[in-house]
């Protein structure tokens, strides 16, 4: 399928990072994180449901995030998960390491314009 | 509660992908499909996310656990039958190999065991298997050999203990001082004997063996210092030593030599054919076994040369250094590892028939794995069900296994008890339970490995075909039937050996003993308290005594004749002497033969059934003569051709260097035979009852048709004459006939369950194999039936598929058994190892038990309604 070749293989660890990165913008469900990641990478990172669960508990269980009951908008019965004061220290170590990172990939492949990360 | 919240929020997460797709114009339906169809496997999902919990493990094998008890619980024939299997395999495996590594492979609890060994003199002869060194052959050995750090002497005998509960008889060893140290033995309580207890002017004492310190004292640490009395004579108790094995029999105490006025006279310090002492030696750090063989057989080889007197040329005298843990267990070796050998037989006929009944019902079970998978099980999770499964089925078997090996491990003590002192090490420690549950969980792995699971690839096809397709696939099926052939020919090695220990149990017991009667009740009494100390008319005393119990025992109404003797009929009393015919003066070199003596009163060979063959028999005026009566084998051996009557032998009696003692034979009498697989005839000279020992006499008791309550009576009477005697061996010929063969009918006893259990379970197995088969062919049966095949052909069919596993079973077991009864040599008696009669009969009992159990299915088969199973 043309679609699945455009998709990213997702290194180990990178999905635990993009998790808690669109958990900073405030409290999510597992559905909501799944189409943020997919929204903001231009469907280019498509997180399969049986990724992205056992990423959630897991981090969880590291009490890097935090899993609690709520009504959505439309009243649903949803379980949102919200960074901890943990994942906000773990969320900029990583920052750091991914920007060093896509930096000197970046500069290994020498592209003509730079583009700046958010 | 966590899995239900997983399973609402997997929930939720599917509603709002639809609510969403509903939002931009889908359907209800096709969004439903959609999101479904990118969500996923949900139970997988489920799965996975699970497994990222903290002590997941124990959770699921939680719901491992419960899920494989329900399965199960759902096929419980297939359960127990497999449990059951699996407990007799596993229980008899760990019975039997605790009494092998109590016995033949545990290092002996002494202090640098491996290093003692123990010396062997033997020559050729009856009774002259291990015959011990007399104390000038010891010196010698003491100084000539330099690998040894210490000889320990010692010899066995046996006592009466007398205290306030009765006498017993029991078996002490008379040790030297430096025995304790040699053999490396610690005391639990008090001191062990050292040097200063050697000598005539040391003190009696007694160093009590563990297991009689518990049993007969009770373990009551009061008992050191203390004083009790042996054979009426007091002696102290210094110390408990620590269990250890003692050769060749259990002890229950060590006494030093001083408690025996015989071990420091003259005749055995001095004599050197005075032979009594055996010896365990302590090999020197550094020094190897063979140094120390080579060693010995040089100072032996010098002695041989300086004194040759006391070394027969004619009986090859030799000396073998033993490892002592080998000659612990020399007598039981080969019948345990007989034992072992069978016990693994059955348990890889009953793990065949394990797997087997795993195999079929893994293909029962195909659909519903298939089923799971396409739920969203993984394949590892699959294998890890099952192995579960099988470990809860291996686990329970082991359990109940374990239950059987304590029973066994009781029956085996008991049976070892006779052959080795090691019997008492025997017990199911933590290292066989180990052993038990290591079988166990290989058996379940080995089963786990032989299901096959669903492939995700096939998942599909699987599915659609349904629970009715029975996959027996070819090479599973070769599989089945190589397990039930194996089954078989297993078996029928195993009823081979059994049928060779059966046969040898019923020669041992028609053996013609060579009595007329088997009416004869005995008694042995120790009429010890008879003797005053220093009586020096005590000889005449103790036979006036023996002459009045003789009497009012003859008195007994039904009893016909009272002979007194010193030894039971048909027991070797073992007291060898060295005879010679008159005639030629005897060349330098001549063969001696050496002949049991056996003193006889004159009522003797009429009570005990001997028959005297020519000549007279005893009579009063013969206890003042040399007058002896020969049995027939030493009249056949001395005198062939010529009338022994009246002639005479020449008795050179140990302890008096080189002097003859010339007997005249009055008489001769049958030959008695003992009831043991190795005893030929033995010479025998029976002598009048003033040769006997006074201490103590074997009552003969005839009462032809009326034995049955004389016991109590016999033993009544002699309690009157003698209130503190002890009383032993009281027993009919037939009680002592059916005891002398127990040792072999335990044997046949346990190989045959060993075997017949191994039957069973194959006879299990055939029919098995053949009714699932004839279940995976309802289908073509019912066509081969309605295109014209009648019952009779269906059924010759299924017999035909279990006879040809049946045929080829029968052939192997039976080139197995004819290659491997061999080693059973030396227990069989009157069998040859290749027995043609017993390897008919077993292959025929087989064959029997085989047909019968293809029967069952066969007839199942033909009883098939084709309408039905066409329709299935």
């Amino acid at each position: 399928m043309a679609k699945g070749q455009s998709r990213i293989e997702l290194l180990q660890g990178t999905l635990d990072f993009i998790i808690l990165q669109t958990l900073r913008w405030g409290p999510q469900h597992g559905f909501g994180i799944g189409q943020q990641i997919r929204a903001n990478s231009d469907d280019a990172l498509q997180v399969d449901t049986g990724s992205l669960y056992p990423a959630l508990h897991r981090l969880e269980r590291a009490k890097l995030v935090e899993g609690s009951w709520d009504r959505s908008d439309k009243g649903q019965h949803v379980r949102v998960y919200r960074l901890t004061t943990a994942g906000r220290k773990r969320l900029a170590a990583d920052r750091s390491k991914w920007e060093r990172m896509t930096h000197a990939i970046a500069g290994i492949l020498n592209p003509p314009q730079r583009r700046e990360e958010s | 509660m966590r899995d239900d919240e997983l399973d609402e929020e997997l929930r939720s997460h599917l509603e709002m992908d639809i609510a969403q797709r509903m939002t931009r114009g889908a359907s209800r339906a096709d969004a439903e499909a959609a999101a479904r169809r990118e969500f996923g496997n949900v139970t997988h999902v489920a799965e996975v996310t699970r497994e990222m919990w903290g002590g997941q493990w124990i959770e699921q094998l939680r719901r491992d656990l419960r899920y494989a008890r329900r399965s199960l619980w759902r096929s419980a024939a297939f359960t127990t039958v497999v449990v059951i299997a699996l407990a007799l395999g596993i229980g008899a495996n760990a019975a039997i190999f605790s009494a092998v590594r109590g016995v033949l492979l545990k290092p002996v609890p002494n202090k640098d065991g491996d290093r003692l060994v123990y010396l062997r003199q033997s020559a050729n002869g009856p009774g002259q298997a291990d015959i011990s060194f007399s104390v000038p052959e010891v010196r010698d050995l003491r100084t000539g050999v330099s690998s040894f750090s210490g000889i320990a002497e010692y010899s066995s005998i046996s006592v009466v203990h007398r205290s306030s509960e009765g006498p017993v008889r029991i078996s002490v060893g008379l040790v030297t001082g430096n025995y304790f140290e040699v053999m490396g033995l610690s005391p639990v309580l008090g001191r062990l004997t050292h040097t200063a207890d050697d000598g005539p002017s040391a003190a009696p004492v007694a160093v009590l063996s563990y297991e009689y310190w518990k049993t007969r004292f009770g373990g009551d640490a009061r008992i050191v210092g203390s004083t009790i009395l042996l054979n009426d004579r007091p002696v102290t108790v210094i110390g408990v030593v620590q269990p250890a094995p003692f050769f060749p029999e259990r002890v229950d105490a060590l006494l030093n030599l001083v408690n025996s006025a015989h071990h420091l006279s003259a005749a055995m310090q001095q004599n050197r054919t005075h032979r009594m002492t055996q010896l365990v030696a302590r090999l020197k750090s550094g020094a190897t076994l063979d140094q120390a063989k080579v060693q010995v057989a040089t100072v032996y080889a010098g002695l041989q040369r300086a004194f040759p007197e006391a070394y027969s040329a004619g009986e090859r005298y030799q000396v073998a250094v033993i490892p002592f843990k080998d000659v612990l267990g020399e007598r039981v070796r080969l019948t345990l590892w007989l034992l072992m050998a069978a016990a693994a037989f059955v348990l890889v006929v009953s793990a065949a028939n394990v797997a087997n009944l795993t195999l079929m019902r893994c293909v029962r079970r195909e659909h519903e794995l298939v089923v799971r998978t396409a739920l969203g099980a993984s394949r590892s999770r699959l294998r890890r069900l099952l192995l579960v499964e099988n470990l809860m089925l291996a686990m329970a078997g082991c359990g109940f296994g374990v239950g059987i090996a304590v029973a066994g491990v009781r029956l085996l003590t008991a049976f070892t008890r006779r052959y080795t002192s090691r019997a008492s090490e025997i017990r199911l420690d933590s290292t066989v339970f180990t052993f038990a549950v290591a079988v166990a969980i290989g058996l379940a792995l080995l089963l786990s490995l032989l299901a096959s699971l669903p492939r995700e690839a096939n998942v599909g096809s699987s599915v659609l075909a349904g629970p009715q397709r029975v996959s027996g696939s070819l090479r599973r099926q070769r599989l089945q039937r190589g397990l039930v052939v194996l089954q078989v020919a297993v078996s029928v090695v195993l009823l081979a050996g059994a049928g060779l220990l059966t046969r040898t149990m019923m020669s041992l017991s028609r053996i013609d003993t060579g009595l007329t009667t088997d009416d004869v009740l005995t008694l042995r009494v120790n009429l010890l308290t008879a003797l005053a100390p220093g009586d020096t008319n005590a000889y005449a005393v103790v036979r006036a005594r023996f002459e009045d119990v003789r009497s009012a025992l003859a008195s007994l109404p039904g009893v016909s004749r009272v002979g007194v003797s010193s030894s039971e009929p048909l027991q070797a009393l073992g007291n060898y002497s060295l005879v010679r015919a008159d005639g030629p003066t005897a060349s330098t070199g001549e063969a001696v033969a050496r002949a049991d003596f056996r003193p006889a009163d004159p009522s003797y060979f009429a009570a005990a059934g001997i028959p005297l063959l020519r000549g007279r028999g005893f009579d009063a005026a013969d206890e003042s003569r040399d007058n002896v009566i020969i049995n027939k084998t030493l009249a056949d051996q001395f005198f062939p051709n010529r009338d022994p009557i009246g002639k005479r032998i020449a008795v050179k009696e140990e302890g008096s260097a080189n002097a003859l003692h010339w007997r005249t034979v009055i008489g001769v009498a049958g030959n008695t035979r003992d009831m043991t697989p190795k005893a030929a005839p033995e010479l025998v000279v029976y002598t009048p009852l003033s040769g006997m020992p006074a201490t103590f006499a074997v009552f003969v008791v005839r009462a032809d048709g009326h034995l049955t309550g004389l016991a109590p009576v016999a033993t009544r009477i002699v309690r009157e004459h003698a209130p503190n005697a002890l009383i032993e061996d009281v027993m009919t010929m037939s009680e002592y006939k059916s005891q002398s063969v127990a040792p072999q009918r335990l044997n046949a006893v346990l190989i045959s369950s060993l075997g017949g259990l191994a039957v069973i379970i194959a006879a299990v197995g055939i029919a098995g194999v053949l009714a699932f088969s004839v279940s995976a062919r309802t289908n073509e049966i019912g066509i081969r039936m309605s295109l014209g095949a009648d019952r009779k052909r269906i059924q010759r069919m299924i017999l035909g598929e279990g006879g040809v596993l049946l045929v080829v079973g029968l052939a192997i077991g039976g080139v197995g058994a004819y290659a491997t009864t061999g080693v059973m040599r030396n227990l069989l008696f009157g069998v040859a190892p290749h027995d043609a009669v017993t390897f008919g009969v077993v292959m025929a009992a087989m064959a029997v038990v085989g047909v019968i159990a293809c029967w069952i299915p066969a007839s199942r088969a033909a009883r098939i309604d084709p309408a039905i199973a066409m329709r299935i």
